[in-house]
């Protein structure tokens, strides 16, 4: 079967005062139908590749290939962005115009015309369910209604492949249950999403599979409970305690079972091999340093964890 | 057809921006209508209700036994009755009490006529001066004493010719001395009493014009000129629109549909021009409907009009080029395009739109350009012309546009 969506040997590294390597070598597919997510911290480069596979950002190498529903983005840019629809990760819309005005602009940038482009924007007012407020601007409209619009538009011209780059961030809990339905009702349609996020509860939600991302390099790539096996039996336990955290940071690195130890604002997470035997252990080293825990949760295994364990940072590290 | 989607979806958007509104029609018509107020009803009132300025003249001239007083001809020139309602004349002694009575704001203008000013009309290759000594305060008055000056000069420039040639005629003995003196006489009678009409003004009047409204050709260039100035800002701040769409996400969002980047920089530039040529439209349209201002022969207006919308509009490119983001724009806008704008029009904020206190530089700018197109359309003048103007225009044009288009693209590739 062919892959939606060709992804190989991407490389971008920003040039401006010192070489950042934004992506590294990233090589993915994504089959026809499925959520496939990038999941992966604030600068993990989720956004550079996006930006390559949408041909705003050209790969570095030559040996970078990148196919939509079999055509080449960098040989036949033109037939490649017509199967795509983008949703950025900002609100790229004409404040001044109204949500009618862009969407009719917007078709005709994708190349609608005549009853088509009318059927169209009728239709996908009526999806996101903005029919009635069609004629005021956008500039009128409450952080979530944009955000609706913002995905309508590229979802004119029906495209095959849609690519989501991180839409729910800022937006209140309704309005980003409504697009996390949303993107369930596109796959339902038959439509392959390639959906970029640092929340691990949408990843976990949402996607067939899903590829973690660090540091410009895609670490794992498999559906959500192959990841998790990655983790084994490991348990993840959170803890505070009533002085600076970096005061139990050795002690606790240093015990019997514990395999990684990251400190988190106030909170010190640790990932261990086994949380009946390992706790104990935790409140003695603290005992001896006359520090109290003030609280304790344990996590079964999760994205959050499997981050950690590949990495050895949590996930909102950054 | 998508860069033609892409520029008027900008016209739209532009046409709903109040402040771009107030910059490219409001004010320019408001500047030339506080000049109407301030110098007279135009539409209803045929009379000039400008006050006659006062001028200081002084004739040196020591006459010449060939020639005879041509200077005390030139007073008479100026004191004719046609031009009291423009000049009111004091006869002076010196220069020293001439430039005094200016710089106590008794007089707006001295003229001295030198005192060889007869003996140079019997010496072809000699070389006169007339001097003009204006209040630096006053623009207004001064021009039209200057104006006025500058064409009875012209008229002696053809005396001064006869003279010489008929000079010539009788040293080499082909005529009589006395038949020269009667054939020069003769001109120079025939010269002077041109000046008992009163067409000094009306020629710098624009030939379409109604001859009895001389306010319009001081209400004229100034429309002209707020015309120009706003039409270089509307391109820019249009071109600017580039650099604001980078920055809402717009430009990119565009990149990622199924269109050429070529094209979509084709419709932004499309879009600059668009809007400033509807802009120059309207300005003129309106201009003639409130002020009654006469722009020339129809084809000379419309390829005036075409020509300073290009230029704007890819002066408006070439500079947003040069900008790193928006904010840039309102400082480089609001300097660079007032000083070209203002060395371009120079000849107009002068009140001087014949001569040129600043030498060519005004013709370094586009704006320099536009203004002696626009000038000379007014003036009635045919597209043959005006057609030098145009065509540097057209040149500056392609200069931008090759700049702007260069590193755009290498910018937005």
């Amino acid at each position: 079967m062919q892959p939606a969506l060709f992804v190989k040997n991407l490389h971008k590294t920003f040039r401006n005062g010192q070489n950042l390597k934004a992506v590294d070598g990233v090589s993915f597919e994504v089959n026809p139908g499925e959520i496939f997510s990038l999941l992966g911290p604030n600068g993990a480069g989720k956004t550079t590749t996006i930006s390559m596979l949408s041909g705003l950002l050209k790969p570095d190498n030559g040996g970078s290939d990148i196919r939509i529903m079999g055509r080449s983005l960098l040989n036949e840019p033109l037939a490649a962005k017509a199967m795509i629809g983008v949703v950025p990760q900002d609100i790229a819309l004409y404040q001044d115009l109204t949500a009618r005005e862009n969407l009719v602009f917007w078709a005709k940038m994708y190349g609608l015309k005549g009853a088509q482009l009318k059927t169209r924007v009728a239709e996908v007012l009526e999806l996101i369910g903005l029919t009635d407020r069609a004629n005021e601007r956008i500039s009128k409209y409450s952080g979530g209604m944009k955000r609706r619009v913002n995905i309508a538009v590229a979802l004119l011209h029906q495209p095959k492949v849609i690519y989501m780059d991180e839409p729910t961030v800022g937006i209140d809990p309704q309005s980003r249950r409504s697009i996390l339905d949303g993107v369930i009702a596109l796959k339902n349609q038959g439509m392959t999403v390639l959906y970029t996020t640092h929340y691990m509860e949408e990843a976990q939600e949402l996607s067939n599979r899903i590829a973690i991302m660090d540091q410009g390099k895609i670490i794992a790539n498999d559906s959500h409970e192959n990841l998790i096996r990655l983790v084994g039996q490991k348990t993840r336990i959170s803890l505070s305690i009533n002085d600076e955290p970096e005061t139990m940071v050795d002690a606790w690195k240093n015990c019997i079972g514990v395999s990684t130890l990251v400190v988190e604002e106030s909170r010190l997470n640790l990932l261990v091999d086994d949380s009946n035997v390992v706790l104990p252990r935790l409140f003695e080293a603290a005992a001896a340093k006359n520090i109290r825990i003030t609280s304790v949760e344990i996590q079964e295994p999760n994205l959050e964890t499997v981050f950690l364990h590949l990495t050895g940072r949590a996930l909102r590290d950054g | 057809m998508k860069s033609l989607t892409i520029a008027l979806n900008d016209l739209r958007r532009s046409f709903r921006s109040t402040f771009a509104l107030l910059f490219m029609f409001v004010i320019p018509l408001l500047v030339t209508g506080m000049f109407y107020v301030m110098f007279g009803n135009i539409k209803n009132d045929d009379s000039l209700t400008l006050n006659a300025t006062k001028v200081a003249l002084v004739n040196l001239d020591a006459g010449s036994g060939q020639t005879g007083q041509i200077g005390q001809t030139l007073v008479d020139a100026l004191q004719n009755e046609g031009l009291t309602d423009v000049m009111e004349i004091t006869l002076v002694k010196d220069e020293a009490a001439a430039r005094e009575m200016v710089d106590t704001q008794q007089a707006a203008v001295a003229i001295i006529i030198p005192a060889n000013f007869s003996d140079s009309f019997s010496d072809s290759q000699a070389e006169v001066e007339v001097e003009f000594f204006q209040d630096p305060t006053l623009t207004l008055g001064p021009q039209v004493v200057r104006s006025v000056l500058n064409q009875v000069l012209d008229g002696y420039a053809g005396i001064k010719i006869t003279v010489a040639e008929a000079l010539k005629l009788a040293k080499s003995g082909t005529l009589p001395y006395e038949e020269i003196t009667r054939i020069v006489n003769e001109y120079m009678a025939a010269t002077e009493y041109s000046t008992e009409s009163t067409p000094l003004i009306d020629q710098r009047t624009p030939a379409a014009m109604p001859e009895k409204n001389p306010m319009l050709a001081l209400i004229g260039p100034i429309m002209a000129g707020m015309m120009i100035f706003y039409a270089f800002f509307t391109g820019a701040n249009t071109a600017n629109s580039i650099l604001h769409e980078d920055e809402e996400g717009t430009l990119q969002r565009m990149f990622t549909t199924p269109t050429a980047h070529a094209e979509i920089m084709r419709g932004k530039i499309y879009s600059v021009g668009l809007t400033v040529m509807v802009q120059i439209i309207i300005l003129m349209l309106a201009a003639r409907h409130i002020f009654g201002i006469q722009w020339g022969a129809l084809a000379s207006a419309a390829l005036t009009a075409l020509a300073i919308a290009a230029a704007a509009a890819m002066f408006g490119i070439m500079l947003v080029s040069f900008l790193k983001n928006t904010k840039q724009g309102g400082v480089i806008f609001g300097g660079l395009l007032t000083v070209t704008g203002m060395l371009g029009m120079v000849n107009i904020f002068t009140g001087n739109p014949q001569g040129a206190p600043l030498g060519i530089v005004p013709l370094f700018t586009p704006q320099g350009w536009a203004t002696r197109a626009i000038l000379a359309s007014m003036d009635g003048a045919a597209v043959e012309t005006i057609l030098p103007y145009l065509l540097a225009l057209l040149a500056m044009s392609i200069l931008f546009f090759v700049v702007g288009v260069w590193r755009l693209q290498r910018r937005f590739a």
